[in-house]
């Protein structure tokens, strides 16, 4: 099954089966300016994952701006006072199984950490965040490679992802040079970029963060929150039409056909 | 806004647009029983009325078989250790705009009540879920629209569930004759019903759920979980179905 799900998944990736947008969609919307969509995640975050996934595959379909917003979770929690899910025990029960399901209907290959609280709320996610932040600084276009293998480590092969040879080893397989790595390794210990991290958690709270992933964009302005990676069909319907958002069937958004 | 909602909504109910599954797709699953979908709610969550509306539409377009399970949701927050999502006020800020928001994309006039702690917390829907139950025990067929109409009572319009002209008012609306409406009230009230909204409500806890809306479904004999209202695309893909967004008779597909 696994095998499965990361053949389909690396072929999602090489992007074989997207369909592009139209010539006659992409003149529709000639003139008019895309959408920006700021993704707030934590790779520590398997749901986090999910919509990053998600809206990774959306960029060549919906007409958005799609940024990344590396943030820290356990400040999100910290500051608004919430807990994990997993802290209740029928809660962690049912995401064991949520989680599975999801992942198999999203295809993003997610596997059950072995140890939930040592590797997600003792050792955390602290200096990989840093380092995706270092990245975003430095060389922006390696962030979301560098992320996904992340997530790769943790949340897929069960690898540990706070020691340094482990960021180095998923920024290699990302495709970022090593001596580059290890530069931004160093980079992402330094004052500026702890608090850039902090910065862009402080921005996600500000906009009513509690959890992740979060989403937001602009109507007339006014920022909108998405929380939640199975909110995506209402944030589509949202992105593409503000003030209707009727609820009409899932023309925006198709998971594919079953 | 809100008499654009509910007009929509009442053509919706009447199932003007509704399409029925086709003859081949009738001739393809002849034979082949449907399956059995059981929908655990409490008409003191909006999140309940949303699931509860979308799979009422779908009741005609997936091979479903859907069973209305009135449960107390303050007794399963109480079993788990769970909390109303609003005890945490930053959850509490973003689902007063969520709520809304999905109400228009779901199309179910959903306005938020002025008095939260008032209305949910501290006067709940204890009678209305017996009310319901006893309702189930009797004369099934009105489940569905007695839900609804205390749904819109307390949900829509701001008003009492728990009293019992409150219920007889809801009751009336969906059709049950009132002298019917009273004894079924004065059963509610009996140890039986009690007793069989408990039973209810401790069979949802037994599937593992710990909010609403909780969806069970079978799978090789295997029970199998969905909780909310906004996994009802997954739900619809393990019983083998498609997706149509929230509001199917709208579909252009």
């Amino acid at each position: 099954m696994m095998a499965l799900l990361l053949k389909s998944y690396q072929s999602l990736l090489r992007g074989s089966a997207v369909p592009r947008r139209s010539m006659a969609a992409a003149r529709e919307t000639a003139g008019s300016s895309k959408k920006s969509l700021d993704l707030f995640y934590d790779v520590v975050s398997p749901y986090s994952w999910f919509g990053f996934e998600v809206v990774c595959r959306y960029r060549q379909i919906w007409n958005i701006d799609l940024h990344f917003r590396p943030v820290f979770l356990a400040g999100i929690m910290k500051a608004t006072g919430n807990q994990p899910p997993a802290t209740l025990p029928k809660k962690a029960e049912y995401l064991n199984m949520d989680i599975l399901r999801v992942a198999k209907y999203y295809q993003v290959p997610v596997q059950l950490v072995s140890d939930f609280f040592g590797t997600v709320i003792q050792k955390g996610s602290l200096p990989a965040m840093r380092f995706i932040t270092a990245v975003d600084a430095s060389q922006p276009q390696y962030v979301e490679p560098i992320s996904r293998e992340l997530w790769m480590r943790i949340w897929s092969r069960d690898e540990d992802i706070v020691k340094p040879e482990s960021i180095l080893a998923a920024a290699e397989k990302a495709g970022l040079p090593l001596e580059d790595a290890r530069k931004i390794l160093e980079m992402s210990n330094s004052p500026e970029i702890k608090n850039r991290l902090k910065e862009t958690t402080d921005q996600a709270l500000k906009y009513g963060a509690f959890g992740l992933p979060s989403f937001v964009f602009h109507v007339n302005g006014k920022p909108q929150l998405i929380f939640g990676s199975d909110r995506l069909e209402l944030l589509g319907s949202l992105l593409e039409s503000p003030q209707e958002h009727c609820g009409e069937a899932g023309l925006l958004y198709r998971h594919g056909e079953n």
